[in-house]
């Protein structure tokens, strides 16, 4: 029986009793032949027939496999579909567990009470979905080594796993066509096409799955299947790399070279990985809140915030573990612990682009970002002034002209987030560098002094001309004669329509531009010298600050002429007056304040009533050069020749964000900076020739 | 830049600055110079100190790239430019000037438009300048100042040769302003020997003769 089984198994051939078995051969005659049974005929039928039935189970067998194995891996799958979200729902509570926190210290701030909010209490997370994954209680990744044996278990998932041959051969196919030695053999095509998912899914779903599949027969040496199994390690973390921290990269290298076999291949493995990283998907979003957790993080550590954490986040450590692989190292679990401590950190985190993530509604902790880059003049930008209402500005420039932008004419430029606009208007009539300018209230009109002491007036063409229009001489309306050197600053003061000049020949003057007379009044200080800057006094607009070559502001009644109060820089800290040159004044539009940018790097604010200083701080690197103070008086923003612009809030004085913007031409870098009266935009202007606007 | 000598020069104009004193420093030497825009406060340095001598202004330092070299002085030329047109739009209406013409050779067309148009001379000045100053500033063609494209520096060529027609407007049509203008600044000479030196234009197409009267030399040197 046996020795007969094995013969038709292999090949069919009937044995010694050839006479009828010739018949029995085809089935389908069976019917026909039923008089001739004989003992060995018999014997041979059934023979016959259990060697099919065998055939056949054994087919099924593999089918039922097969389909056994779909199963674990689509089970896998939504396993890990599963764990993500459970993460990402974990984190938006946290986030919003912090966003609450927040806004209460920002009421008890304001308002000095307890906000009183619906439930502060810190989100408790709901980890039963995740209790699949207690077998593996000993993966409790916080140090380097459980790390380790975590990489250790992924291993062993992945030989457990049926599919892992497939995704080894899918991977090494890949390695092989990166390495382009296509030197293929048939199996791995095979696999290949049969493969029912691509090798980057596959990966990660692979990764989280954790059927029981017979291990499918491999024809590889080991040595290669442990190497691609590294290899596909390697682009699961990639795949969850938004996931972990950089320091787990760094640790996977640290354990690959600790593998002793390593395959050629292997060291195509970063490469892979980087080529993986890029292809992927990932929100780019969720890769910054990361990151930036992370960063945080490492912040938190030092300041061992971990201490006042409330218990329950304590529980939320130990579950941590238990999450998808890939989330357990530590920094994630500290950073998402950190969050409700964000606001502490982030307002001195200087120049950071991506922070403010957890508040980005709230506008007092806006970042600005560079948007505009205004490139048309062809030479240093001494001036710029935004329109009061629409997002249109305009520069004045050392290259004899002054220039129209409309920011929401733009011309996308290429491979950078920053958007190219091209000038609508080119004001010409000047003879020297401009080096002033101001805006009227309304935006129709607009002031601009130069170097021979002219001062323009212009009526603002509007914004959305076609730049190359007819000329029409009517956009210079006049000219403000008095000077007779250099006008070196003009502003204006929108409830009166009056205008204001500070010049090199000594004087401060008062105009009413569109008045009949237009000269109002002029003002000189002899003691002091030449101003150098020049602003109304906000909260009394009867009033004039300017600023002189003395180093001292004077305030000047604008009815009387005469000089209400000086505010005097003391010598005694022994500084040369003259290395405290002012470059700016400014008076704040609501508050009894004068502020003022020195030569000497330092900002310093003055008391309007007692024309004392009140506060006095090194600002910059360099000579602080220009100054504005935002609609609201909240913010100061300082440009300076270290090529820098800087966000100071007034309440603290404390540096919010700095932001390098210009290049340097001689020694001069920054030359104006101004807000938006009514809109989110702050600008910059520079000696290089470019002026820049930021949102 | 700073404590060249032991003593800190700082090269700014600070608020309050006379324009009599706008820019007055000592000299930096070019070699000195490390900033991006080290070309053109070279060119501007040249220039203020003599705007008539030509020849020192033109001469490219050694080993600097002739592209950003040519490249900085047509940015220089075009913005000195601006001074003639200011003078032009005080005389230079569209009533008397309706086309932009030298001799009654040629009438220009403003190349700033979808379709180039018959601009009255004033505007044709105008969208020519703005047009140079956009190309110019152009984030696509020159997106650094310190080394340009070849591709880029081919463009130069047109630029030239559009300003020009306003030196030569100028001289054919309203001569006293043009000569006030020359007197000044040297620019239309400036501007020959500059074409010619670096081959950007042609000979025919240079229809000012200004550089016949007094500047041979500078011809043939170049």
């Amino acid at each position: 029986m046996e020795e007969t089984t094995s013969l038709n198994q292999n090949g069919g051939q009937m044995g010694p009793q050839t006479t009828q078995t010739a018949a029995n051969n085809k089935q389908n005659e069976e019917p026909q032949q039923k008089n001739h049974y004989s003992i060995p005929g018999i014997l041979h039928f059934i023979q016959h027939e259990w060697a099919r039935f065998e055939l056949e189970r054994s087919q099924w067998e593999v089918d039922r496999a097969e389909l056994q194995a779909r199963i674990a891996f689509l089970q896998g799958e939504r396993k890990g579909q599963e764990n993500l979200k459970n993460d990402l729902v974990r984190r938006i509570k946290m986030l919003e567990y912090a966003l609450k926190q927040e806004r209460a210290k920002f009421h008890k701030l304001k308002y000095g009470t307890e906000l009183q909010q619906g439930d502060m209490k810190p989100p408790v997370f709901d980890e039963s979905s995740d209790s699949q994954l207690d077998q593996d209680q000993s993966y409790v990744a916080v140090t380097n080594s459980t790390w380790k044996q975590g990489r250790q278990l992924l291993r062993q998932y992945l030989q457990e796993i049926g599919y892992t041959d497939r995704i080894v051969d899918v991977r090494s196919t890949r390695v092989r066509a990166l390495l382009g030695l296509n030197n293929n053999n048939a199996d791995q095509e095979e696999n290949l096409n049969g493969g029912p998912v691509n090798g980057n899914e596959s990966n990660k779903r692979v990764s989280e799955s954790q059927g029981r599949r017979t291990p499918a027969k491999k024809s590889q040496p080991n040595s290669l299947t442990e190497a691609m199994m590294l290899d596909t390690e390697a682009a699961v973390i990639a795949n969850l790399s938004f996931l972990s921290n950089t320091d787990v990269d760094m640790d996977d290298d640290e354990d690959m070279s600790d593998d002793g076999d390593l395959d050629p291949n292997v060291e195509m493995e970063d490469e892979v990985k980087q080529g993986k990283k890029e292809g992927e998907d990932v929100d780019a979003l969720a890769l910054e809140v990361f990151n930036e957790l992370n960063r945080l993080s490492e912040t938190e550590k030092k300041q061992e915030i971990k201490n006042v954490v409330p218990p329950e986040w304590d529980k939320i450590t130990s579950q941590g573990p238990k999450r998808a692989l890939g989330f357990g190292d530590e920094d994630n679990i500290d950073a998402t612990l950190g969050l409700g401590e964000l606001a502490q950190l982030t307002v001195n985190n200087d120049a950071e682009n991506t922070y403010d993530l957890a508040s980005s509604k709230e506008s007092f902790r806006k970042t600005w970002n560079a948007k505009y880059t205004l490139r048309s003049h062809f030479d240093g930008v001494r001036a710029l002034a935004f329109h009061p209402t629409e997002p249109v500005l305009i520069t004045a420039s050392e290259d004899h002209t002054l220039k129209l932008w409309n920011l929401q004419k733009t011309v996308p430029a290429k491979k950078s987030a920053s958007l190219d606009v091209e000038p609508l208007y080119t004001f010409r009539s000047h003879t020297s560098p401009v080096l002033s300018l101001a805006i009227s209230g309304t935006g129709e009109h607009c002031y601009s002094g130069d170097l021979d002491g002219v001062i323009s007036c212009w009526n603002v063409p509007n914004s959305n001309i076609d730049p190359y229009d007819l000329f029409e001489p009517d956009v210079l309306n006049i000219n403000l004669c008095g000077h007779s050197d250099a006008v070196w600053c003009l502003s204006v003061l929108y409830s009166k329509q009056l205008l204001v000049s500070s010049s090199a020949d000594g004087t401060v003057k008062l105009w009413s531009p569109h008045s009949k007379v237009q000269l109002l009044n002029t003002f000189s200080s002899e003691q002091d010298g030449i101003p150098s800057s020049v602003d109304f006094v906000r909260d009394e607009p009867n009033r004039v600050v300017a600023s002189f070559a003395s180093s001292n502001c004077v305030i000047f009644d604008t009815e009387t002429s005469k000089p209400v109060l000086r505010l005097e820089s003391t010598s005694q800290d022994g500084v040369n007056l003259n290395a405290k040159k002012i470059y700016k004044i400014v008076c704040h539009p609501t508050l009894p304040l004068t502020i003022t940018a020195h030569e000497d790097r330092h900002i310093r604010f003055w008391d309007n009533n007692s024309g004392k200083m009140v506060h006095s701080m090194v600002a910059h690197l360099d000579a602080v050069t220009s100054l504005a103070v935002d609609p609201n008086g909240l913010y100061l923003l300082s440009g300076s020749h270290d090529c820098s612009i800087r966000l100071w809030h007034l309440d603290n004085k404390t540096c919010v964000q700095e932001i390098t913007a210009h290049r340097k031409k001689f020694d001069e870098s920054i030359l104006d900076v101004a807000f938006h009266p009514s809109r989110p935009y702050i600008a910059s202007a520079g000696a290089d020739g470019l002026a820049k606007v930021f949102v | 830049m700073k404590m060249a000598d032991g003593t800190t020069i700082l090269r700014r104009n600070r608020p309050g600055t006379k324009g009599k004193d706008f820019c007055r420093w000592p000299d930096e030497p070019f070699e000195e110079m490390d900033s991006t825009l080290a070309v053109q406060q070279y060119i501007q340095q040249l220039i203020r100190k003599d705007p008539a001598n030509i020849e020192l202004i033109l001469r490219i330092p050694e080993n600097h790239d002739e592209g950003v070299w040519k490249y900085e002085h047509l940015r220089q030329f075009c913005m000195e430019l601006n001074g003639l047109a200011v003078r032009l739009q005080g005389e230079c209406h569209p009533e008397t000037c309706s086309q932009m013409t030298a001799t009654e050779q040629w009438i220009f067309l403003c190349a700033a438009h979808k379709t180039p148009k018959e601009c009255p001379a004033i505007d044709y000045t105008r969208h020519t300048l703005d047009g140079a100053a956009c190309l110019l500033n152009s984030n696509k063609y020159f997106p650094s100042r310190v080394s340009i494209r070849e591709s880029s520096v081919s463009k130069l060529g047109s630029v030239c040769r559009r300003v020009y027609r306003i030196f030569s407007h100028a001289y054919f049509h309203h001569r006293q302003i043009f000569d006030e203008f020359e007197n000044e600044t040297f620019l239309c000479k400036r501007f020959t020997q500059f074409v010619t030196k670096y081959n950007l234009m042609f000979k025919d197409n240079l229809i000012v003769p200004i550089l016949d009267e007094d500047a041979a030399p500078g011809e043939s040197e170049a």
